[in-house]
């Protein structure tokens, strides 16, 4: 049986790795969109095909449901923001430049912005290598655009993103706004542009996702999240924070290229358009407004 | 690494919308798929995915039931059967027929070949073939690799050989395919431009995963969802004039209120004028002869470069 000293210091222990915790992040307490808008929407794509399969090392027709996403998803979605005249995000592993170079192309040719999503979709463990693929994705990005990406939608560690030269990330959801999370020392404060799983096209119509298993399924028709992320919309549309609010639409080209959805999504921002005040922004658009108007305080960053 | 291989089996960009003709003016692909087949597990048919009551319902009413609405509505389908049930299905395969449906291969037992070695796979689909091409009469055109409830996808299961080794067993199309959703070229081998033709397949369009999904008893039950995505899907690729499948299981759609919403489907086509409905081999005969590979496959060297640290 353990003592009551022994607890009292297992519990003063996770305290202070939460507070530790805790204090990495800063949050913008004065928060402001520009020209007085009410919301700030990025659309952002994950265009990692079938990469994420070909790391589990799973099965032909698995990357084949992924191969969809390059050679037809991916062009339907360009087309569906054009046609809004939306710029979206295009969050590309570096080896899809090998394997869709001409959609890469086309998608930064288009306006939009071509944000990093890691080498192969996976984050080595090991700090060199983590750095090497970084350095390989912003390399095969900037070969392929003519422009350096400078956002991240990864797990990859701040400080080798802000030594990388990267001014933002897209992961994580500490907070409905953009944000700054810091390294374990304080240091390196990176700002965060918020996503949440819940407004993810994947965790709704795509099977086996991150290995779930069959009773755990969670494949819907798209009418049932139309309306959810109508209310997202609306919820943040509605001032909750006086600055105005912030929605990021993650979507993957091999599930939200499919018609159906496509057909839903043109519905949806027909529907955000219908409200004035709507800044449909890159992701890269809303830090470059942050860090301008609101920089970090951290130790050493203000 | 030669081409894209364990990444890609088809070319870079599918085809815009507007290429995609269809014949005699027609607006839209609606093909229907029904599988015969009961194995519920990767290793194919077992006595005990034979041996129940939902199984009996399928083999007969089920399967009376949905032929009986697709003669109503006119509705060509392409009926997969595994080998190992030609005989069980004997009856049933000579009627479809009669009714003016196709019927395919779904594998020797519809069982998951992906870790058989090519010779065992080979071996199994000369089997397969020569099974079904006693009960039909000739050999079939087409194979599926359709998946099974309990298997970990959605999408189906196949080797690495097994376009190849389909190829040579003088199959002219795959049932099954996710990398577009309209016919597309699978291609096996890059340097001869060795290809079998694809047609579209998703896993949002096939009852099984809504009805009572994974298993009955205390699965899901969302034909509303089905209905749904049908719907919407139909609604969209007519608009865009692509193609639209769906994958019905007698066993599943044929009951009861899932019957009665299919039927309300099949009603409410009469609203896309223009709909042609093949079965698969006319639509890949058609597909072949239009978009034959030798023009409409386009294949470029890749650019792929292997690293350490990588994935190759």
């Amino acid at each position: 049986m353990s003592g009551v000293a022994e607890l009292s210091r297992e519990i003063a222990a996770l305290e202070a790795q939460a507070v530790a915790y805790g204090g990495r992040y800063e949050f913008l307490s004065d928060f402001a969109l520009p020209d007085d808008c009410k919301i700030a929407v990025n659309f952002t794509c994950d265009f990692d095909a079938m990469l994420l399969r070909r790391v589990l090392n799973e099965t032909p027709m698995q990357f084949a449901r992924g191969e969809f996403g390059g050679r037809v998803g991916i062009w339907r979605l360009l087309e569906l923001f054009d046609s809004h005249d939306i710029k979206a995000t295009i969050f590309t592993p570096g080896r899809i430049c090998e394997l869709y170079p001409k959609a890469v192309r086309a998608a930064a040719e288009g306006g939009h912005e071509v944000a990093d999503h890691m080498w192969e979709h996976r984050v080595p463990k090991e700090p060199g290598l983590e750095r090497d693929h970084i350095a390989k994705s912003t390399a095969a990005l900037t070969a392929l655009t003519g422009k350096r990406p400078v956002g991240s939608r990864s797990r990859h560690n701040v400080t080798a993103l802000t030594e990388a030269g990267y001014i933002y990330s897209s992961h994580g959801s500490a907070h409905h706004l953009p944000h700054y999370i810091s390294d374990a020392d304080g240091a390196n404060a990176l700002l965060n542009i918020p996503f949440h799983f819940a407004i993810d096209d994947a965790m709704f119509f795509s099977f086996a996702w991150q290995g779930s298993g069959n009773t755990a399924q969670r494949i819907t028709e798209p009418g049932r999240i139309e309306e959810m992320w109508w209310a997202a919309f609306e919820q943040q549309y509605r001032q909750q924070y006086p600055g105005g609010g912030y929605l990021n639409i993650c979507l993957h080209p091999f599930v939200s290229g499919r018609a159906l959805r496509i057909d839903m999504l043109d519905r949806l921002i027909t529907r955000m358009k219908s409200k004035p005040g709507v800044w449909f922004s890159t992701c890269e658009d809303v830090a470059r407004h942050c860090l301008d108007a609101f920089p970090p305080t951290v130790d050493g960053e203000a | 690494m030669p081409w894209k291989s364990d990444y890609t089996i088809s070319d870079e960009v599918g085809m815009a919308d507007d290429a995609v003709r269809w014949p005699d003016g027609k607006r839209c692909c609606l093909s229907v798929t029904v599988d015969l087949s009961l194995a519920a597990n990767p290793d194919g048919l077992r006595a005990s995915d034979l041996t129940n009551s939902i199984a009996v319902f399928g083999l007969n009413e089920g399967t009376e039931q949905l032929r009986a609405l697709l003669n109503r509505f006119g509705i060509k389908a392409t009926v997969t059967v595994p080998a190992a049930m030609a005989n069980i299905l004997g009856g049933t395969i000579e009627t479809m027929i009669a009714d003016g449906h196709e019927i395919a291969a779904a594998g020797l037992k519809h069982e998951d070949v992906s870790e058989l070695s090519r010779d065992e796979e080979e071996a199994r689909i000369g089997l397969a073939t020569e099974i079904l091409a006693k009960s039909i009469g000739h050999p079939p055109a087409g194979w599926f690799s359709l998946p099974r409830q309990n298997d970990d996808f959605s999408v189906g299961t196949v080797s690495p050989h097994t376009i190849d080794l389909l190829i040579d067993a003088g199959y002219t199309y795959f049932g099954n395919g996710l990398a577009d959703d309209i016919p597309h070229y699978w291609v096996s081998d890059f340097e001869t431009r060795r290809s079998l033709l694809a047609l579209p397949y998703y896993y949002h369009f096939d009852d099984q995963f809504f009805l009572m999904f994974p298993r009955a008893g205390t699965g899901l039950e969302h034909p509303d969802t089905l209905f749904a995505n049908w719907n919407a899907e139909l609604k969209a690729q007519y608009k865009r004039g692509r193609h639209f499948n769906m994958t019905l299981h007698p066993y599943a759609i044929g009951w009861c209120n899932r019957l009665k919403l299919l039927e309300d489907f099949f009603a409410g086509l009469a609203e896309f004028p223009g709909l042609w409905n093949p079965t698969g081999a006319e639509a890949a005969a058609y597909w072949r002869e239009t978009y034959p590979a030798e023009t409409h496959l386009n294949l470029e060297p890749s650019i792929w470069e292997d690293h350490p640290g990588s994935l190759s």
